[in-house]
């Protein structure tokens, strides 16, 4: 819906901004090629999902046009083209680099996050576990080179699943039934700060099932950390739905 | 009070020229090209606080710059070639007026070259091989 409510933005912006720029134009003999570039623009943001959809980043090639044609306009720039085709093929390069980049950190990030959960369902149990991991790019201690990292962890584990950790999956039966006895399960949020053995945050855990929630999130935050070698304030483990509907 | 500013030096500029026009032509065209400049001058400060306007709304909205940038590199080019074209005119060189005319329509045309080949390969793509 959010994808939705900006590309009906963008529309309507862009159709604002022909009409005006329509009124600003000084002559009518400009107006006929104005106004069809001005058309092309509307159509092109009306078709943005499709492009995406079919071919990738429009707006990135789109500026690579132009900045090329920037570059080799005039007449008199004939001279020191050639010695800007080396920086600007080395840019467009860089720009198209970064650009896969972040494509192939996204890939990497889900694959991360799949083990993630194969490894959190294996270990403790859970079932139900949804795990979204950020990648970023850090340069590394020994040399120069820039490494993606594992920046961000978010574990949302299932009310049910967490409340019923005292019992293991064996019984999946007795675990369902307690799972309803307990349904009224305060939504919990665990913040790991810098201290991840301190027992989590004393305020959030009010009841039994809580604690239940709250070691059950301990658990899984020392699996991930010491599986992956993570870093304490990069996990967070969150047992309620409302808390993560709009991260997931 | 700008509106009246520039009618004056308009009138005065007419008015000039027309007396210089019998004796010198070559400095009548000078005097109507200085004028044409300073109102010019006078509306660009306008333009750039319409042109601004039009950015921070861009901006705010989430609106892809690069639009932007394309409509303003038309409004920049109709604006200069209508410019120049109207100068030349003024000196009597109607032919060489429309090929400006004809340069302006060619450069917006080519700012068009890149969406429509976007445009027309996503088109393609989306009709059955």
């Amino acid at each position: 819906m959010d994808w939705l409510g900006g590309w009906l933005r963008e529309i309507i912006l862009v159709v604002l901004l022909a009409a005006f720029v329509e009124l600003l134009l000084p002559s009518k003999s400009m107006e006929r090629y104005a106004r069809l570039v001005l058309s092309l623009l509307v159509l092109l943001t009306i078709l943005s999902p499709i492009i995406s959809l079919l071919k990738g980043d429009a707006v990135q090639e789109l500026g690579l046009e132009l900045s090329r044609q920037e570059r080799s306009g005039g007449l008199f720039s004939g001279g020191k083209g050639q010695a800007e085709s080396l920086e600007q093929i080395l840019a467009d390069g860089m720009k198209l680099a970064a650009g896969q980049q972040s494509r192939s950190l996204e890939l990497a990030a889900a694959e991360v996050a799949g083990q993630m959960k194969d490894q959190i369902t294996s270990e403790t149990g859970e079932r139900g576990a949804k795990v979204t991991v950020t990648l970023g790019m850090s340069r590394s201690a020994s040399g120069g080179e820039e490494v993606p990292v594992i920046s961000e962890v978010q574990v949302y584990l299932p009310p049910a699943a967490a409340s019923g950790s005292a019992v293991p999956s064996e019984a999946p039966d007795a675990e369902d039934s307690e799972a309803i006895a307990i349904v009224p399960v305060e939504p919990v949020e665990v913040h790991i700060g810098t201290e991840p053995t301190s027992g989590g945050d004393a305020g959030a855990v009010s009841g039994p099932a809580d604690e239940a929630a709250a070691a059950e999130a301990e658990a899984v935050i020392h699996l991930l950390e010491n599986r992956w070698g993570l870093e304490p304030g990069v996990i967070r483990v969150t047992g309620n739905a409302d808390s993560t509907s709009d991260k997931l | 009070m700008e509106m009246i500013q520039i009618v004056g030096i308009g009138l005065l500029a007419s008015i000039l020229i027309l007396v210089l026009k019998e004796q010198k032509p070559v400095f009548a065209f000078l005097l109507a090209t200085a004028t044409g400049i300073l109102i010019f001058l006078f509306l660009i400060g306008k333009i750039g606080v319409i042109l601004s306007t039009l950015e921070k709304v861009a901006a705010s909205s989430g609106m892809e710059s690069i639009y932007l940038k394309t409509v303003f590199k038309i409004i920049g080019i109709s604006y200069i070639a209508e410019f120049g074209a109207q100068i030349v005119r003024d000196a009597g060189q109607e032919s060489i007026a429309s090929k400006i005319e004809l340069a302006g329509k060619v450069l917006i045309m080519v700012l068009a070259v890149p969406i429509i080949s976007i445009i027309i390969e996503t088109v393609m793509k989306l009709l059955p091989a």
